[in-house]
């Protein structure tokens, strides 16, 4: 498994100043790995210097793990390298797919939750894992459509994907709660079947209710019914290092810590309840 | 169908380069009230254009203003026709959108330029770090190894020919003020990094045809050579020079052939 870092938070281009020049810190940082990726300058200068004294987890948007085109050799041999480097304490990405053809869409598009799409994503993950010389965490993605030829759950889905592949899980809560609001299904149905030894990290962050759907924005504080599904997370999964995104119209960094503090709180509250 | 074929059905209508195939998105998507199946792709069409027009601002903020919300939008929608990602780094996505505008009817004729030094101070943002060297590096060549010496670059440093000068109108809109008007003609440009600061300047046409000569492998021989119409050759090859090291253009002097 991997160790517990606490409550962290992304780290931004916007809250650069604060955390280079004023020293702010989190528990732990993520960043997103192609940010990363053979740069220099500010941002290789701020990801070297929070690394120097905090654990850092590089997360990922675009290896495509689900997609049927062949796999980014180029990509990954950049990844190894900034790993290399920086030493995370662990590299995550998602289970989802955003190539074809090599045409890179830029988004996380789901899967459909079939024997084929399991046998593909199970193959590539031991690819992956082998090119990167680490277990990797997938992270289940917000979605706003369903297939007409999915056979199983999402959480079966991951859950399998896990197991065969022997990876670990990054559960988004706020993912889950997206997509059960968008497709029916019961978020506690989604957490009680995920294995608890999968789980190696928690995702927080804000959505926006469009009235047709929720949206997955990242642009707003955690809101209550995620913190309520977190608490049921936390109860589950126990103690989980967990991680605040805010990607837009991002506040100042106090009120990103803000949130990891409040995950925090909710955590121990939650972990000193007297066992039912 | 398979994972391969719903894939590439799903990927063609959101990123609209296979549009249409209604019937086949509604079999292969379910709706669920209030959405139906076509709406719920679109759902996914919107917010790939949308995120690409952000990563494209992001590099071109001033180029963007000027053409406006909607004009700016519909030049990306048009470009990613052209120039669909390729990259993982989404970051990249508008690295020849500068040099597209230049096919672009109805715009302002140097708001390619503006755009491509937009652009370059981006990339320039990010480079990799390299030290650089000071003219020392120079000085410590034997007297006789001096004029087939050659120049390693940094690799921060950008050199753009331009069809205006747009540092006018760059600074104009830096500082949120009025537009100047185009000013016409061929300009070089470099861009670079010290430290974490990025800066741009204008070179005349012997400062911009000794960089080039030093570029692409000529000596410290074929460089002063391209000073020969100056009035005092030695001396204006010898101040350009200092100044490349003097900003810190310069990654390395050495004496063999790249």
């Amino acid at each position: 498994m991997v160790p517990f870092l606490g409550h962290g938070i992304g780290l931004r281009t916007k809250h650069f100043p604060e955390v280079l020049e004023a020293g702010r810190r989190a528990d732990w940082f993520e960043v997103i790995t192609e940010n990363f990726l053979n740069v220099g300058g500010r941002p290789r200068a701020v990801l070297e210097a929070v690394r120097a004294d905090r654990p850092v987890v590089l997360h990922g948007v675009s290896l495509s793990i689900g997609s049927v085109d062949p796999l980014n050799e180029e990509y990954l041999r950049d990844v190894r390298a900034l790993a290399d480097a920086v030493e995370p304490a662990w590299v995550s990405d998602h289970l989802c797919w955003g190539t074809f053809g090599r045409h890179n869409a830029h988004d996380l598009l789901p899967m459909p939750f079939t024997e084929e799409s399991l046998a593909h994503v199970v193959s590539r993950v031991a690819e992956v894992q082998e090119r990167l010389g680490r277990r990797i965490l997938l992270e289940n993605v917000s979605s706003y459509l369903t297939f007409a030829v999915s056979a199983i759950s999402e959480w079966d889905f991951l859950s399998e994907v896990a197991r065969r592949a022997d990876c670990l899980l990054l559960l988004d809560v706020n993912n889950v709660y997206v997509s059960a609001t968008n497709h029916g299904f019961d978020a506690g149905e989604y957490l009680r079947g995920i294995p608890v030894n999968r789980v190696a990290q928690f995702h927080l962050a804000g959505h926006q209710d469009l009235g047709t759907h929720l949206l997955d924005t990242h642009d707003a504080p955690v809101p209550d019914p995620v913190w309520s599904l977190y608490r049921d997370a936390v109860r589950r999964f126990g103690r989980v290092s967990s991680l605040v995104e805010w990607d837009d119209h991002i506040p100042p960094l106090d009120e990103v810590l803000a949130q990891a503090e409040r995950a925090r709180a909710f955590e121990k509250s939650v972990l000193e309840e007297a066992p039912a | 169908m398979n994972l391969s074929e719903l894939q590439g059905l799903l990927h063609g209508r959101i990123t609209g380069s296979v549009p249409g195939r209604d019937d086949e998105l509604r079999e292969q998507v379910l709706p669920r009230p209030p959405l139906d199946s076509l709406e719920r792709v679109e759902i996914y069409a919107r917010m790939y254009l949308f995120r690409l027009v952000d990563a494209v601002a992001e590099d071109v903020p001033h180029t963007a203003r000027i053409l406006g919300h909607d004009g700016f939008v519909e030049a990306v929608r048009d470009y990613l026709r052209e120039h669909p990602s390729r990259s993982p780094d989404i970051g990249q996505v508008g690295q020849h959108f500068g040099a597209w505008l230049r096919s672009r009817e109805g715009i302002r004729s140097d708001l390619p330029d503006l755009a491509m030094l937009e652009r370059a101070r981006s990339e320039v943002r990010t480079a990799a770090d390299a030290p650089a060297a000071g003219a020392e590096a120079l000085q410590s060549l034997p007297p006789e190894g001096l004029p087939g010496a050659r120049f390693l670059f940094c690799p921060s440093l950008r050199i753009l020919r331009l069809q205006h000068d747009v540092r006018a109108l760059w600074d104009a809109l830096e500082a949120e003020g009025e537009a100047p008007p185009p000013a016409p003609g061929p300009t070089t440009v470099v861009v670079w990094r010290q430290e974490l600061k990025v800066f741009h300047t204008g070179l005349s046409e012997a400062e911009a045809a000794a960089l080039m000569v030093a570029r692409e492998d000529g000596s410290l021989e074929d460089v002063c050579a391209t000073f020969a119409h100056e009035p005092e050759p030695a001396r204006a090859a010898f101040k350009t020079v200092l100044s490349w090291f003097a900003d810190g253009w310069v990654a390395a002097v050495t004496s063999q052939r790249a």
